[in-house]
Parts: structure tokens; sequence; C-alpha cells
């Protein structure tokens, strides 16, 4: 700056050669991979459905699997099934997750930060794990709470293996977490004027709350709830588990068993899968434009506002609170891990019902050993995929004007709607049809990729929340410093986006390591991962070694989340 | 002017439906500090983001010292990072992640600076803007000024051929935002810099720039130095946009070598001689305006052809007064001294300055 300094290199103002942008180069990259991995399965699913016949043999256009769709009562009652459920659990869980985040972002509660941490965990606990607990606890006969209920009023009260068990395992495991994980920082970046200005206009607490706190976070709450209903047709695990035993199909289990039996009934699964897209498509829709319409000039973060007194209600709530906390976290996670140590699953009244064999057998296991490391390596390249994929995909999105780029933000869309074992399915035609790909069939890189796509939906949206939330003008600045597009992208935006894009990779990392739905085709036997080797056991009737399988799987995704956690991170947007 | 440094040629750039810059062309010399001024939505920040490469007009050409950086018709349009330039935003874009050492020393590093040098250009540079020890202080713990100077020392460090500067001051309380603009004064007369600022406020343009564009919708009412459009303005829009001005409805009286007698309508017997602008077509009896600005206006001593109006009300501040005045239906507004007494119901008579009074055509549409 002083000019007794020496000249330094400047960009000659010379005459530029045409060159293709080097940033539009990187987005028709991002754009072509997720059409080859997001749309080709998807065409394959839609054109599958009016295809009849099996894979392999002869196979001729039909309307069957339409046919079968809509005349077979069986798939009516599954999605019949699968909005009661959704339905319930929306009712009980939203309004209590509004009032929770409230809670927790807004007002005295003693320890408020410690239940949001547990909400946090609760929510990257697996949910097949959360389940296991839920019926050692609350299973017909054997159920430890039904037991105390026996000996107490000398009837048993609980039956997890019904609707209603579906619906507490569904809130208690992921359900209402979520969504207090999503409202809380709503309700917290709010301006804390809005309340204020109520309370001098001589509005109270709860008429504040009613009145003025949730209207004003409204669209958020909105928001959250379309992206339930839209996720509602990805439920698989906890109905595979707990609905069989009575009966009891929704949308994603019936595809299950429609794919799983045999011989495979492809056109009637993807018929079903065509018309879950059909009810989707206008949620999505929905959601993008409710997303678009946040305001965020009336969230300004200033946050550092005194929190509302609870008064004579502080330690009722607490108690009520964490009694809550409590019965979703600690509860199932402690019969589960009770349950790994025991001779017979849930049979508590036996003789010296303990033992540490299972954990000793399944520990020994070569097979188990080599499942930890294949979760692990799925886990961790997913975890990177996604980090790379997400945010590019939500940059170009929110930033760039190229054409295309609504087609991007669609696109990572439609893995949410679709059900994993579904995309599956179509990853599945799209690596066999494919000379070169066909080598990775069966490999742990399939396996990544499946999961890279299953997760872009969420991972993508988060980045694009925070990148809209940066503004331009930061790596504008960057620009005119002198900075090229990559250079900028490299150290201003990614940097700044650092613990958001660490969030979307622990977030993926916790849902490779559990998950089953995406991966169960995938996979071969030396590919196999924890939450598979789990599944196996039980299908297997081996509940004891599931037991000991799952609490690993929990260990590893709680810890990842705990890791997380250390590192400063917190779902949505930074204080 | 000297050779021109920075030349914009009928730019054009809109949004969808909406013009919001309308052939556009203006010249800058080097080391000139040149504002645009303008209302929000006038286009003068479309047109600084054009001159950085952060907006690609819809036609037109940007040449830097003949070379263009932009010319729709030939295809070219440089990248912001080609044009060496730098830019203070709004908003300051303290990169958080980054210690003030590390912000400033950003364009140096994009540049391949070695680090010593770096170091030390840093050093001098923060000592220059008032923030000398403070490199190692993360960026998000800055006051707004803290943050501004930054912001200025990043976007000079590395010696750009022109600085644009994007509201800068707007985000600072008023103490803060004179201090700055008395250091950015001086700040350009010693680097020599050549700069466009781009501003809504009025007093930071009438003080800081060597010329101002004034900008309504999308096209430069007028250029020129900022006594020449304050004393002279060209158009109604730039008359009421810079400084307070007073406008009254007249008639002409007489017309005698370039000059008219206009009788206020408010005030019959009033009569205000002024020169008659180029280009103004008038005869005698002919309905015209008259603008005034209120430092133009004293308290009369009795002397003849004084206005006579009714104080309605006083607004005190400090220095002088300002008092709102009723003649006839027109209104005035007047700077008494500290000390006057006028209260609102007074009545009071004005005297104006001669020469001070301008004419222009009925009804505010073409001068």
């Amino acid at each position: 700056m002083a000019s007794t300094s020496p000249a330094l290199p400047q960009p000659a103002l010379s005459q530029p050669r045409r060159t293709i942008d080097p940033q539009y180069a990187v987005f028709l990259v991002v754009l072509g991979i997720v059409g080859l991995f997001v749309l080709y399965p998807v065409l394959v699913i839609l054109v599958d459905s009016f295809v009849v016949g099996p894979i392999g043999g002869a196979r001729n256009w039909g309307l069957d699997g339409w046919r079968a769709a809509f005349t077979d009562p069986t798939m009516l009652s599954a999605v019949r099934n699968t909005a009661k459920v959704l339905v319930a659990n929306e009712t009980i869980s939203l309004p209590s997750a509004v009032l929770l985040a409230w809670l927790l972002a807004r007002t005295d509660l003693p320890l408020r930060g410690t239940f949001e941490f547990a909400f946090w965990i609760t929510f990257f606990l697996p949910s097949l794990s959360v389940t296991l607990g839920w019926i050692v606890l609350l299973g017909p006969q054997n159920g430890l709470l039904n037991q105390i209920a026996l000996a107490l009023i000398g009837k048993e009260p609980f039956d997890i293996y019904s609707f209603w068990g579906i619906v507490w395992a569904h809130i208690s495991s992921s359900s209402l977490s979520i969504k207090v994980m999503l409202l809380t920082p709503l309700f917290r970046n709010l301006d804390a004027a809005f309340e204020e200005a109520a309370r001098c206009s001589g509005a109270g607490r709860w008429m504040t709350l009613t009145r003025i706190v949730i209207p004003a976070v409204a669209p958020g709450i909105l928001t959250v709830l379309v992206l339930s209903l839209i996720r509602a047709m990805q439920t698989f695990e906890i109905e595979m588990v707990l609905g069989p035993p009575f009966n009891f199909w929704v949308f994603g289990t019936k595809i299950y068993v429609l794919v799983a039996q045999v011989p495979p009934e492809f056109a009637s699964a993807t018929a079903l899968a065509v018309i879950g897209f059909i009810i989707i498509t206008p949620l999505i829709a929905l959601h993008r434009w409710l997303a678009t319409r946040t305001d965020y000039t009336s969230i300004t973060g200033r946050e550092r506002s005194q929190p509302t007194p609870l008064g004579r209600w502080r330690w009722p709530i607490f108690c009520l609170v964490a009694l809550l906390t409590l019965t979703i976290t600690v509860l199932p996670v402690t019969f589960l891990v009770t349950a790994s140590f025991m001779k017979l699953f849930g049979f508590f009244n036996i003789a010296s019902p303990w033992t540490t064999s299972h954990w000793g057998s399944v520990l020994n296991d070569d097979f188990f050993t080599h499942s930890l490391m294949n979760t692990l390596i799925v886990a961790a390249g997913t975890a990177l995929g996604a980090i790379v994929l997400c945010s590019l995909a939500a940059y170009f999105t929110v930033r760039s004007r190229y054409l295309g780029r609504n087609l991007l933000d669609f696109l990572s869309w439609l893995p949410f709607a679709i059900p994993g074992i579904l995309l599956g399915v179509g990853l599945l035609y799209v690596f066999l049809g494919n000379p070169v790909l066909k080598l990775l069939y069966g490999s742990v890189a399939l396996m990544m990729l499946a999961m890279v796509i299953a997760g872009m939906t969420l991972g993508t949206q988060i980045l694009k929340t925070t990148i809209l939330q940066l503004g331009a003008a930061l790596e504008e600045a960057a620009r005119t410093c002198g900075a090229s597009w990559w250079y900028g992208f490299r150290h201003i935006i990614l940097p700044i986006l650092m613990p958001t894009l660490v969030l979307v990779g622990v977030i993926n990392f916790i849902a490779a390591s559990r998950d089953i739905a995406n991966i169960a085709l995938l996979s071969s036997n030396t590919s196999k991962t924890l939450s598979l080797l789990q599944l196996d056991y039980m299908v297997d009737g081996r509940w004891e070694d599931a037991a000991v399988v799952s609490v690993v799987v929990m260990l590893v995704t709680t810890g990842a989340a705990f890791l997380a956690r250390l590192c400063g991170i917190r779902l949505g947007v930074r204080g | 002017m000297a050779q021109a440094f920075v030349q914009l040629e009928r730019l054009n750039k809109s949004y969808g439906p909406v013009s919001a810059v309308t052939d556009l062309s203006l010249e800058i010399a080097k080391g000139e500090s040149l504002t645009l001024l303008g209302p929000s939505g006038c286009g003068k920040t479309t047109t600084l983001r054009m001159v950085a490469g952060l907006e690609k007009p819809d036609a037109g050409a940007i040449r830097f010292d003949g070379k263009p950086v932009v010319s729709i018709a030939d295809g070219i349009n440089l990248p912001p990072e080609k044009r060496n330039i730098g830019m203070v935003f709004q908003s300051y874009a303290i990169w958080p992640h980054m210690t003030v050492a590390q912000n400033v020393a950003f364009p140096l590093k994009v540049r391949r600076v070695d680090a010593a040098t770096i170091r030390e250009r840093v050093r001098a540079a923060l000592t220059m803007i008032g923030l000398g020890g403070l490199e190692d202080r993360p960026a998000t713990r800055l006051s707004g000024g803290q943050q501004q100077r930054v912001a200025l020392a990043r976007a000079l460090i590395h010696e750009p051929a022109l600085l644009l500067l994007d509201e800068p001051l707007s985000n600072l309380d008023v103490k803060l935002r004179e201090q700055m603009r008395v250091e950015l004064k001086l700040l350009q007369a010693r680097l020599g810099l050549t700069l466009i600022y781009v501003t809504h406020d009025q007093s930071e343009a009438l003080s800081l720039s060597d010329r101002i564009a004034v900008l309504n919708r999308g096209h430069i009412e007028q250029i020129g130095a900022p006594r020449v459009l304050y004393e002279q303005p060209a158009t109604p829009f730039v008359r009421d946009f810079l400084g307070k001005s007073v406008t009254l409805p007249g008639r002409v009286k007489s017309l005698a070598a370039g000059r008219a007698a206009v009788a206020l309508a408010a005030d019959g017997n009033a009569v205000i001689e002024c020169a008659v602008p180029p280009g103004l077509d008038l005869a005698a009896d002919r309905e015209v305006e008259i603008s005034l600005r209120p430092e133009a206006i004293h308290l009369a001593n009795g002397q003849a052809g004084a206005l006579h109006g009714i104080v309605e009300a006083v607004l005190y501040q400090g220095e002088r007064s300002e008092c709102e005045v009723k003649i006839g239906a027109s209104a005035l507004c007047v700077y008494l001294p500290a000390g006057s007494d006028a209260a609102p119901g007074d009545k009071i008579a004005l005297a104006i300055e001669p020469n001070a009074a301008r004419l222009w055509a009925k009804s505010s549409g073409v001068a």
C-alpha cells in the first residue's frame, strides 16, 4: 500500500481468450452424476412398472403391476396404514416438538442444553436398536413392563406388536427428536423484540407464545411438517420388525416384500413406487415453495435476549421433560444393552438369566470383524462423498444462474421420495446394465454411492440454508481481491461452511452405518455391513446376537454424534 | 478532463422485465473520485457491480485504460479477479473464519506474494488504518468501524488500479461515519486513488467526490462537480435530491436581457429576479416555478419586496433552527440563527439573496 513497496505481480488486462468457464464445467459434472444416479434409476422404476415377467426371463409390456397396485387389497391397505401411522405420529410428535423446542430455545428451563444434546443423541440412535430395546420392555408376555404390570394390576397392558406400538417406536426413535432439532434453532433465531413487544403490549407468557412466537415461526413449523410427510413413505425398519407379527404392512415394507419374495414382483413393486412419487411430488413442490417464502429478514439472529422465565412451572416442567428425555434415550438403550447379556432375549424370569457368551462369540467371529470394517469404510466414504456432492449441488442451486440449476435442485429432492429398497433396485439395474459399472457390483463402492444418493436431499437442504444465509458478498469480495471462482470456493466458502460440512458428513456417516433399506440388495457376502448382519441374525431368530451387533452399531453412530458435538457442531443455523 | 481511465459505454442491464440500467455512459479520469448518487433502485449498485465484473451487462462495454474488460459486442467479459480492482462491500464481507491479518493478506496470497512481504505489507496497511497490533484478532470480534477499516485495507493492499466502494459508510453510526468520511478523503488524496463510490447519502457524495453522477431510474440525470450540481441542478430531480430546496409557483411579470422578474403566487407583492436558464422558452405572464435553497433565505429587516409569512413549526438543531414558514398556500423552509426566538404563530418577513433563485418551467415535469 505504501508507495515505496515493491511492485506486485498484477494480472495483465490482456485480451481474454474465450475459454470454457471452469465453474460451468464443474456444474455440468455435478448435474451429470446426479442425473445418472438419480434420474436414471427413477426412469428404470417408471418403465419397469409397465413390464411383466421375471428378470432374465421373457419380459413383455403389460399393466399387471398397475392392476395389482389398484386392486390388490393388501396394497391398498399398505398405503392406508402408512397414512394412519403418519397421522397418529404427527398429531402427537409435532405439537410436542414445538413446545419442547420453545422450552429449549426461549425459556429458563434448567439443563436445557443437556436436554438438547439428549435429543441430538436420540436422533442418531439406530431405530432398529431402539425398537429392540422397546421389545424387551413392552413385548407381550415377556416384556419387563408387562411383567411388572402383571404383578401389580394383574394384566398386561402393553403390546409393542401393535399399531400404537409402531407409532410409539417412531415417536421415540427419531420422529420427535428430529423435529426438536430442526425447530429449536428456529425459535432461537427469532428476533427477541417480537416477544418483548408482545409482553410490553400486555400479553402474558402463554399468549405471547401462542399468538406471537408460534405464528412467527409457523412457516418453519409447516416446512418441518411437510418434510415429515414426504419422509413417511420411507419408513421401513420399525414396520419390518413390528408389523409382520400382526400382519401390518406399510408402503415401504410392502415394496420390500414384493421385491424380496421369490419370485419377485417387480411390476407391482415399481407401480406402487410410482404411486408414491405421484403422492410425494406435490409435497416436494409445496416444501420448496414454503422454503423460498421463508422471510429470512424476520429471523435476525439477535439471540442474546433474556430467556422467558417459567416461574413456578419451571420445576414441574423440568421434571416432565426430564422424564420424557430419559424415556426415549436411557430406557430403550439400557434394555437393549441388558438384553445383549441375556441367555434368552427378553426372558428375565428364568434362573440365572445373564451371560457374556453372546458377546464373546460375536466379537470373535471373523464375519463380525469384517462387517465392522465394511461399516466403517462405507460410512466414511459416504460421509466424504456426501460432503463433496451436497456442497457443490447446494452451491450451484443457490448461487449460479445456469440453465439447469432448477433441474439440479429438483433432482436433489428425488432421492428423498424414493423408498430405499427401490433406489437399491434402480441402481442395481444401472450397474448391471453397464459393462464398466458392473465391475463395482457387490463392492463397498456401490453401497457408498447408494448412500450418498440417498442422503443427498437432507445434506443439500442443510447446506442450501447455510449458503443462503451467508450471502453472496463474502465470495464476491474474494473475486474482487483477485481470486478465481475455484480459489474462492476452496479458501472462503468451504472453510466458512466447514461446521455445516462436518455436520453433513456426520449425518451421512451415521445414516450409512445404520442403513438397511438402501444397501440390502447391493451388498454381497463380503461387503455386508453390521446393520445387515444384525438383520440377518434377527431373521435367523438369533435375537441375542442381534442385540450384541445392535449395541455395536449404536456405539458407532452415537460415538460419531458425540465426536461431532465435541467439535461444536449443531444442526441448523449457527448462532 | 484528462485521458479517461475508466469508460462505461452504453451499458444496459435488466432483470426480467425490470430495466435497472439504460444506455449509461460515463468516463472517469485517473486519480478521480466519482460518486454514483441516487435513491435506492436507481441502478447505481448495478452499475458498480458491472464495473467490478459481478454482473454482466446485457449490452455495452467497459474499458479500463482503453482495454475492454467487458464488451458484449465483442464477446469479452473478464471475471472480477482479472480486473485488478479493490472493492469495499456494504456489509464489509469480512470473512469470519479468518483473522484480521488473514483477511487483509488475502489479495496478496492470491497473487502468490512471498510470506515475508505479505507480513510486512499487512503490518504497514493495518498501521495506516489505525488497527496496528490487531493482526491476530478473529475478524468476528471487530466493531463495525473496525470491520470497515479492515475491508478498506483488504481492498487496497494489492494496489488496485481502481477502488470501488458500495455504500461503505451506511452501516456506521453518525459520528463514525463523519470520521471515516474524513479518513477516506485523506487516503484518496494521499494514494492518488481512482475510485467509484456508490451512495444514497447526498452529504457523503458532496463532501467526498470530485464529480457526482446523479442516477435516476437507470440513467444519469446530471454529472458534474458537487458544487455545480448543487448550485445549478439541471433537472428538478437533481434539485430535489441534492440538499434541501423549496419551490414556489409564480408568474413572469417582465423579461429583460436574459433575466425575468417573477411575481410569487403566494404573495403577489413579492417579486423575485432570476436568470432565465438557456433553453427555457418564456413569455410574459407565463406560469413558472422558482426554487430556492433554505440558506439563501434570510430574515428581512424592513426592506421592500420581502415575503410575509407565518411561522408554523420550529425545529431546534443546535447550531441553528429550521423553521417552517407558511406563505399563502406555499410552505418554505428557512434556517434561522441559533439565537432566534421565533415561535409558531409569529409573523415573519423574509428576504431572498439576489441571484439565489432558479427559474423552472411550471409543474416539475421538464426543466
